[in-house]
């Protein structure tokens, strides 16, 4: 057994765990946030995004026992006060999400892609979110979504 | 899908790294991004006795120019080689061909010595080593080796690195200045392994081709330099007729395999076609 | 009474759904662990078809923190076989035990399973089970299986043709016989699955000192699932609870009933502990039902003018190791030839399905059932029809279409469509693609050596079907009905309840809408329960396309019921003559005197508030519930159109327009229409150029990971530019048309169509999907060979 001391959506955490538990399942369990989602398991199709010390990282793929130390953010940090962030306004505005599944690995990884890449065209947009899969929309709604929160994260910073 | 159980050692030198893999005879796997290592781990695909995990070697990870080389340690993550202008300005191949590589998330997490000491056959860096001649630097108990692109890959998924040696840097020379490059990959889907890939390199004097270099991805199980395809282009120069001359050949350079994605011929036929465009760019993008 | 003009149907309303899947506190099946609960894993078979001659399961049972495993037999002892039963004596029935039973079938069929503290842990005793097979021969395809000297899969069928069925119009081989042109082609639709981002899952909960079992799932239809666990298990109808937990999407592969659901029944009563299981992408690739693999014969008369004299086919599907319940083997291929005749006039028809069993995985629904072949293949003939011809692929269309004049038109199958937008669709799409600019691009692009096409597809399909016409020929299970519970609290809040269980469609909103508006309440009023069969009035769940007219349409009749006994209280609470109040904007008034009104809120309060409060002799109380079954169906018909480029030296196809013309009569949110078509059309996309199922000839499963199984990501989908028609459904409440898969109807077709346009210089016919670049490099090199 290994302990796994993090900070998650700025809150500090200690849990103990076997060496091959996967950082997604001790989110999940042994955290008890269930906004990330397991999809697939093998790296692809990136609904278990999330924040890894500011960067979009599978957890899927990755042992808890690498997260000693770290810094996290998941989904579920992405409020403030009660009030939805601004990308999450944006998809639902937008109708970027219909069963959910993806969407918090959608938004994990559209807001490293802003971070990066502040003013994507289409393309870049359409490139950046190519990491996460989504069965549902067609991807259109979460296209226009994120190009319209572009902006506004943008100008908040 | 879940790991089977394995010992977990996460040393925080290099010197503690290699005597952890020395106790396990073989049987012990290094992690260094995961983004390969782990799905076989989720699959039980592999089933190492322990994992000796990288990620704490803080010393591992830099990006340094030296001897008209940059080296990488191992651990540089690939999205550290993304945004590095020191790879922007010195090695503008490499950068292009990190696009390439998986998405964002990925890069994150995967390293350029964890991708080449895998040595997946479709992998983009394995390409990029071997068109720029570079090396690895691999250390074991008995110290370390220099190995060079030629005579580092093997087989799929197989270099000539030892069970308990530790790929620690990799070397690729500095691409001179003006020289034209170009990584031209097609997939199935954007960031997916490429059916076939081709890095270029191209040093242009007018229409004289001073140096050109390509290697392959995707067309074989190890990354393949086609030499005699650079040999018509630094003979007969850059133009139309040349780049198809070396386009041509660079078909029966490959022995490709075939899978559910595509078959011998179709990836034989790619090669020549990814050949040419690489060239068409690397030879727009060359200053001389 | 006058009643207020709808605020919230045809209102692109932002989702209610939204703010809890957008914040992760969505409730998915593995979002739930109740104490004391155990982790399941199957052992799943190896091979595509052997006996199994022993189980050991001690090694596994040794391992601390194992609880129990099962085999097949422990199984069958404590439920009944699954039987898909058809009323059509030509549709063969098939035992599908939740664990192999002797002999396995196909590879990833159930095995075994494993209860233990932790998921790891369960596959760490997965593999520590000993089972000793004997292979047999592997059935591989069609061919083999109808070869008398393979073996039958099933003995109790006595053959592996489990489905046959034709339907017949007229004359045909007459008619073709004597046709100016026919146009012939051999059809290959491959197999896919439908991958939805939440795997399948299931969590069962046996409270032993009640008696009731409570199983929550990754599911579509679990009022469905509910009806025959209580059978299967021999346990009260009413002491079995099934709830559909959020689910992340469904697209027909979660709605049928799935060994492991059974299996995790079966295993939660013996240990009288929580028992979940959570499928993983490798079992969900293996085990989910696979869809639409069929091969299509099929020959179409045409007279010089261009009018269709016949049309004549012969499917052959490709059902898997089992008939999947309820549904049965027929489901796929019997839709097929329902539906191809399309939305044209087609005077003589012959249509024979076959539906042939082998060593894969069971086939089962998947968004289109049947037609996105069915259209790929009348789309693909009435393409060649009008090549031969020289005439334009829309024009000869229009030319066939069943026209405003033949409706309500009987098709060959008997379906009969009400009043369709069949011809104005087509002509809306050209419009709105600029077809002539189009051609003209086409043109240039030619000349200038590239190979662009334009393709067209049109569809018609039956949704919102009721219980005259079961959803699968012969299936066991009625599925024509739905119910809605309205319920006013005295706050004047409403909770509507329903049957159905939405997994994406957005139906918390969409019901909302429809309750609101026949309640005159906001929208933020109305709460939608859906999905759990303790609290919803009977249904089966959502699939075919039905949810928004069965269930909207049962809304209606239960808002009716209510808004007519609100008016009665407010008659009595104004002092009015029921006949001379009208309801608008919450507000129940006197006609004509304004400020004599009264608020649903304060109608609701004094429903609730006693007998002083109401007319005399009204029961307390304000609430209904009502069930709508339209009887027959209605139609939803769309063209879509596509415009690809082909790329002359790595052979790929990228799509650079997409335009849907659509009609599933009155919209009840378009930015959810709109979301459902951008879905449909992604995934259609996805089966015609990416997505693969490919067994070796060993039966082994090739395309098992994401890496393999193709599907779409956001950089292969190109913007679709959709537009919509409103035809109400004569024949529906409401006038809505169910549409949640008219995208990947129409999508395989349309792509198809337009790469063989982009090489009709070259003489290719796409007659085989998916057009991987692999299969197009080996077209263009023939056809280049042949031109030599």
């Amino acid at each position: 057994m290994v302990t796994v001391r993090l900070k998650i959506n700025g809150v500090a955490h200690e849990g103990r765990c076997e060496p091959r538990k996967l950082l997604v399942d001790f989110i999940r369990e042994d955290l008890g946030l269930t906004g990330t989602h397991v999809g697939c398991e093998h790296g692809i199709c990136g609904a278990c995004t999330i924040m890894f010390n500011g960067e979009a990282a599978r957890s899927c793929i990755m042992l808890a026992v690498q997260a000693d130390g770290a810094e996290l953010a998941t989904v579920e940090g992405l409020m403030r006060d009660g009030k939805l962030h601004p990308l999450q306004e944006a998809f639902r505005e937008h109708h970027g999400l219909q069963c959910g599944f993806c969407t918090p690995g959608m938004l994990m990884t559209a807001l490293d892609l802003l971070r990066t890449n502040p003013s994507p065209s289409d393309r870049e947009i359409r490139e950046g979110i190519s990491a996460v899969l989504c069965r549902c929309t067609g991807y259109q709604g979460i296209v226009n979504a994120v190009r319209a929160a572009a902006p506004i994260l943008a100008s908040s910073r | 899908m879940k790991p089977p159980k394995f010992e977990y050692h996460a040393p925080m030198t290099l010197d503690e790294a290699v005597a952890a893999l020395g106790r396990y005879g073989g049987d012990a796997k290094v992690l260094a991004g995961g983004q390969s290592l782990m799905p076989l781990l989720n699959f039980r695909l592999a089933r190492p006795a322990a994992l000796v995990d990288l990620n704490r070697i803080a010393s591992l990870a830099y990006i340094r120019e030296q001897d008209g080389q940059v080296r990488f340690g191992a651990m540089t993550r690939q999205r550290t080689i993304e945004f590095s202008p020191v790879v922007a300005q010195r090695l503008p191949l490499l950068k292009e061909a990190t696009r390439w590589v998986g998405h964002l998330p990925i890069r994150t997490r995967g390293t350029i010595g964890g991708s080449i000491a895998h040595a997946d056959p479709s992998a983009e860096y394995p390409a990029v080593l071997a068109a720029l001649e570079g090396e690895v630097v691999a250390r074991g108990a008995k110290g370390d080796r220099v190995i060079r692109a030629a005579d580092l890959f093997q087989t799929y998924l197989t270099t000539s690195l030892g069970s308990e040696e530790i790929l620690t840097e990799v070397r690729l020379p500095a691409m001179p200045a003006g020289a034209g490059y170009a990584l031209e990959e097609f997939a199935r889907r954007h960031g997916d392994f490429a059916i076939v890939g081709i890095a270029a390199v191209v040093v242009r004097e007018g229409q004289r081709c001073k140096l050109a270099r390509l290697a392959t991805a995707g067309a074989g199980p190890v990354p393949v330099r086609l030499r005699a395809a650079e040999q018509i282009l630094e003979k007969d120069g850059l133009g139309e007729a040349a780049i198809d001359a070396a386009a041509r050949k660079a078909t029966e350079l490959v022995e490709p395999d075939a899978d559910i994605h595509a078959s011998a011929d179709y990836r034989r036929h790619l090669t020549g076609v990814l050949t040419k465009r690489a060239l068409i760019r690397a030879i727009g993008v060359a200053r001389g | 009474m006058g009643v207020d003009l709808p605020r919230l149907v045809g209102a692109r309303v932002a989702r209610r759904e939204d703010p809890r899947l957008l914040t992760g506190q969505g409730s998915y099946v593995d979002d739930h662990c109740p104490p004391r609960m155990l982790y399941a894993a199957f052992l799943r078979s190896p091979h595509a078809h052997a006996r199994i001659a022993r189980i050991d399961a001690s090694p596994a049972l040794a391992l601390p923190g194992v609880a129990a495993v099962l085999v097949g037999e422990d199984v069958a002892r404590a439920a009944k076989p699954v039987r898909a039963e058809s009323k059509t004596p030509s549709v063969k029935t098939t035992s599908f035990p939740p664990l192999a039973l002797g002999r396995v079938r196909h590879v990833g069929e159930a095995v075994a399973m494993v209860a233990a503290e932790s998921r790891y842990l369960a596959e760490d005793a997965v593999e520590r089970i000993a089972v000793d097979y004997e292979p047999l021969p592997v059935v591989r395809n069609t061919a083999e299986a109808l070869d008398p000297a393979s073996p039958v899969l099933h003995e109790d069928a006595g053959t592996n043709q489990l489905v046959a069925r034709e339907f017949a119009r007229g004359d045909v081989d007459a008619a073709l016989a004597g046709a100016a042109l026919v146009v012939r082609e051999r059809f290959r639709f491959h197999r896919h699955t439908p991958v939805c981002m939440e795997n399948r899952g299931c969590l069962a909960d046996y409270a032993t000192g009640i008696g009731t079992l409570t199983l929550r799932s990754s599911a579509q239809c679990p009022g469905l699932v509910r009806d025959v666990l209580t059978d299967l298990l021999g346990m009260p109808e009413h002491q079995v609870r099934v709830v559909a937990t959020d689910v992340g999407g469904g697209f027909g592969a979660k709605a049928s009933l799935y060994p492991e659901e059974i299996a995790t029944c079966v295993m939660a009563r013996r240990l009288g502990r929580p028992v979940k299981w959570i499928g993983d992408r490798r079992e969900d690739l293996l085990s989910t039902t696979h869809a639409w693999d069929e091969i299509v014969e099929a020959e179409l008369g045409v007279n010089s003018d261009g009018t269709v004299v016949g049309l004549r086919a012969e499917v052959t599907a490709d059902i898997g190791a089992y008939s999947i319940y309820p549904w049965t083997a027929a489901i796929e291929p019997v839709q097929a030839i329902s539906f191809l005749p399309g939305p044209y006039r087609i005077p003589t028809y012959r249509g024979r399905a076959r539906g042939v069993a082998t060593n894969k995985a069971p086939l089962g629904p998947y968004r289109g059932v049947g037609r996105p072949p069915a259209v790929f293949v009348i789309e693909g003939l009435m393409d060649r029809a009008a090549r031969r011809l020289g005439m334009d692929p829309t024009e000869f269309r229009l030319r066939n279409f069943i026209r405003d004049e033949d409706f309500p038109y009987k098709s060959p199958s008997g379906i009969v469509w009400d009043k369709s937008s069949f011809t104005g669709a087509l002509v809306r799409a050209r419009e709105a693609v600029d077809y002539k600019a189009a051609r003209e691009e086409q043109a240039r692009a030619r000349a200038a050596g590239r190979w662009l096409g334009i393709g067209v597809a049109s569809y018609v399909e039956l949704t919102g079907i009721g219980s005259a016409i079961p959803v699968s020929p012969g299936m066991p299970v009625s599925t024509g009905t739905e119910a809605a519970t309205i319920r006013f609290d005295p706050a004047g809040k409403v909770t509507a309840v329903f049957g159905v269980a939405s997994h994406g469609q957005g139906l918390e909103t969409t019901l909302a809408q429809i309750v609101a508006d026949e309640v005159s309440v906001p929208i933020e009023d109305v709460r939608v329960l859906h999905g759990d069969t303790e609290v919803s009035p009977y249904g089966t769940g959502t699939y075919a396309s039905r949810s928004l007219v069965l269930a909207g349409g049962a809304a209606i009749l239960a808002g009716r019921a209510v808004r007519e006994k609100m008016l009665l209280i407010a008659g009595h609470l104004l002092e009015a003559d029921p006949a001379d109040i009208t309801l608008a904007d919450g507000r129940f008034a006197v006609r004509g005197m304004p400020d004599r009104s009264v608020a649903v809120r304060q109608v609701a309060r004094a429903a609730y508030s006693g007998a002083r409060q109401l007319p005399k002799g009204l029961e307390p109380g304000l609430e209904a519930t009502k069930f709508y079954d339209p009887y027959y169906g209605t139609a939803s018909n769309a063209t879509h159109m596509a415009v690809v480029e082909v790329d002359r030296a790595t052979c790929e196809v990228k799509t650079l327009r997409y335009v849907v013309v659509e009609d599933c009569g009155r919209m009840v949110n378009p930015l959810i229409v709109d979301g459902q078509v951008h879905g449909g059309v992604a995934q259609g996309i996805g089966a015609a150029l990416l997505e693969e199922i490919v067994y070796d000839e060993h039966g082994q499963l090739l395309s098992g990971t994401l890496m393999d199984y193709v599907v779409p990501s956001a950089c292969e989908i190109p913007t679709m530019e959709v537009h919509h028609l409103e035809t109400p459904s004569p024949v529906t409440l409401g006038g809505f048309r169910g549409m949640g898969e008219g995208g990947t109807i129409g999508a395989p077709a349309a792509i198809a169509n337009a790469i063989a346009d982009a090489l009709a210089p070259l003489g290719i016919e796409v007659a085989e999907l998916p057009v991987s670049p692999e299969r197009l490099f080996r077209l263009i090199g023939q056809a280049e060979a042949d031109r030599r």
